[in-house]
């Protein structure tokens, strides 16, 4: 199976390759250019490298979020565009589960705190139960990463966190006694590209905002041109 | 011939077209979001962003099906994306939806300028069009008086120094409890009244090509503070006119100036408006020119005005490359 796959919710851009003779590759887009600028370029640059065209691909696998609003619109308009374009399939992934499963490669078990940068002094933020696999023990939710803290400190059961939310508010992460940090800013592109292989084929991908719209837009409106 | 799809994704119409390069539409598909902003009385960009998101896929599935081809591996040459001016969070979807159809099908992409697509309009209704004309671009978001010399080649004479005239219009519509959006409804209530019931002064009336409507709005609101008994259909009649009067008067200098125009077009939103229809036609019938009022679809927003528009850049400036990045604010000014 060639897969390829994208992620885009964190300021970084990540893509991955898998190809049906075995050959796999992951890249983060180590630039300064903005998702939109350096995206589809990448993407065929990628393509051209390992001799393969867009038709060849048998699935796409997009980070669909909780992430930075704008990248993922790129990316997921994006992975929308060449699965629309060719009829290949398309797999939508969170970038929580895709943080997990980062941490649970690198050997670390037990109970992880994923949390993703929300900007607005929010994170991302949901909890795994690392052992053989990998569970999720609560639905993703947006907090306060003084919450977060707050809580488990209290908690005192042995934690370990992990992402770019947990990155922006490093000192209050390590703090926790109980705690200790697993540093990873971008969701793992292998994983993206095990869950795409895996996961079961969507005709639509949802973005995972946790934000409603209007809270988001703060009532300002512009005219219709 | 070449065929172009086409996206438009600027504002609140999630929109897709196939054009072929004899400017024949074969398809065309327009999704409104202006539902979900109604109650907020303007577009929200959030809001915006999400519909074109979840839309985009269908609507040019739809478009490329309707226009029969098929749309995993479709006979499209080119494809043509509105990359400027806009919503940033509106535009990036489309913008980056054409970028992977064009690596999908091997194919060029060509960023499109919103208001050069509004001026190509008329183009894929009359494709007889002669040169030099002028034309008055109003919407929403912009009020523009534009001199061109041939498709593409284009001078900006005069521009909104404040508010569009749509924005004026919706606003005026905010201020007398209509509901959004408020040209149409305006234009329907003025049908029932009398343009001069209400005195408003209309402004800028020096021999330059600007406008000015943001001081008509204030006017509206304490001319019916005074006068409270007036009618409603009175009032958006007397505004209309003075809109259209403040347009018209600019056109009107424009032929004046210009002696050697051939014709004279509306484009955007606001030239459904049935005042503003009016009296285009009666100044091109005074000054012997043609005149060009688009039909209701090619005035508001679509993608088969992008995909003329389209076809020209492309044509004449190659394709644009994949690291385009979209341009919230790209004055038609800087269009070459
Ligand atoms: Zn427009």
């Amino acid at each position: 199976m060639n897969i390829l796959a994208i992620e885009t919710a964190t300021p970084a851009c990540a893509l991955g390759l898998r190809t049906s003779d075995g050959f796999e590759v992951g890249w983060v887009v180590d630039d300064d250019r903005h998702h939109t600028e350096a995206l589809t370029s990448s993407i065929a640059r990628l393509l051209a490298e390992t001799h393969l065209r867009v038709r060849d691909l048998d699935r796409v696998v997009v980070d669909r979020g909780p992430g930075l609003f704008t990248g993922l619109r790129v990316g997921l308009a994006t992975a929308l565009g060449l699965s629309e374009g060719t009829g290949c399939a398309l797999v939508g992934v969170t970038s929580l589960e895709l943080l997990a499963h980062g941490v649970h490669e690198s050997g670390t078990r037990g109970t992880l705190v994923c949390a993703v940068d929300g900007r607005r002094g929010e994170v991302f933020v949901q909890t795994f139960a690392l052992d053989q696999g990998v569970t999720a023990l609560n639905d993703a939710a947006v907090a306060k990463p003084r919450d977060v803290v707050i809580e488990w400190a209290t908690s005192g059961a042995p934690v370990t966190f992990t992402g770019d939310g947990v990155e922006r508010y490093l000192r209050d992460f390590a703090a926790v006694p109980n705690g200790q940090v697993e540093r990873q800013l971008v969701p793992s592109i292998a994983a993206a590209l095990s869950l795409g292989v895996t996961r079961e084929t969507v005709s639509h991908v949802t973005p995972m905002y946790l934000r409603e719209a209007d809270a988001v837009a703060n009532f300002s409106t512009r005219q219709r041109s | 011939m070449a065929l172009v799809l086409a996206i438009e994704t600027s504002c609140d119409d999630t929109a897709a077209a196939v054009v072929d390069s004899a400017l024949h539409v074969h398809s065309s598909v327009i999704e409104s979001s202006i539902d979900l902003h109604r109650p907020f009385g303007g577009v929200v960009p959030e809001l915006a962003g999400r519909a074109h998101l979840s839309t985009i896929g269908p609507v040019v599935r739809r478009a490329l099906v309707d226009a029969g081809l098929n749309p995993h591996a479709p006979a499209i040459d080119v494809v043509a994306v509105t990359s400027g001016p806009g919503l940033i969070g509106s535009l990036l979807i489309g913008l980056s939806a054409a970028k992977a159809f064009a690596l999908a099908w091997e194919v060029p992409f060509v960023g499109v300028n919103h208001l050069e697509g509004h001026l190509f309009a008329p183009l894929l209704e009359r494709p007889g069009l002669e040169w030099p004309m002028v034309t008055l671009l109003v919407s929403g978001g912009h009020s523009m008086l534009v001199l061109q010399h041939g498709p593409g080649v284009h001078e900006v004479l005069g521009e909104t120094i404040d508010d569009a005239a749509g924005e004026a219009y919706d606003k005026v519509a905010r201020w007398l409890g209509l509901p959004y959006p408020g040209g149409p409804e305006i234009d329907r209530l003025a049908a029932e009244g009398t343009p001069g019931a209400l005195k408003l002064p209309i402004s800028m009336t020096g021999d330059d090509f600007d406008f000015s409507f943001s001081g008509l709005k204030t006017a509206v609101v304490r001319a019916t503070e005074k006068n409270p008994d007036v009618a409603l259909a009175d009032v958006a009649s007397s505004f209309q006119a003075a809109v259209a009067e403040q347009l018209l008067r600019k056109l009107r200098r424009a032929l004046e100036v210009h002696s050697d125009l051939k014709g004279v077009a509306l484009a955007g939103g606001v030239a459904a408006n049935s005042a503003l229809r009016h009296g285009v036609e009666g100044l091109a019938g005074e000054f012997g020119v043609a005149s060009f009022l688009p039909s209701m679809a090619m005035c508001t927003d679509n993608a088969a005005m992008i995909a003329a528009a389209g076809l020209y850049r492309f044509a004449h400036g190659g394709p644009s490359d994949f690291s385009l990045s979209a341009r919230p604010n790209w004055p038609l000014s800087e269009v070459s």
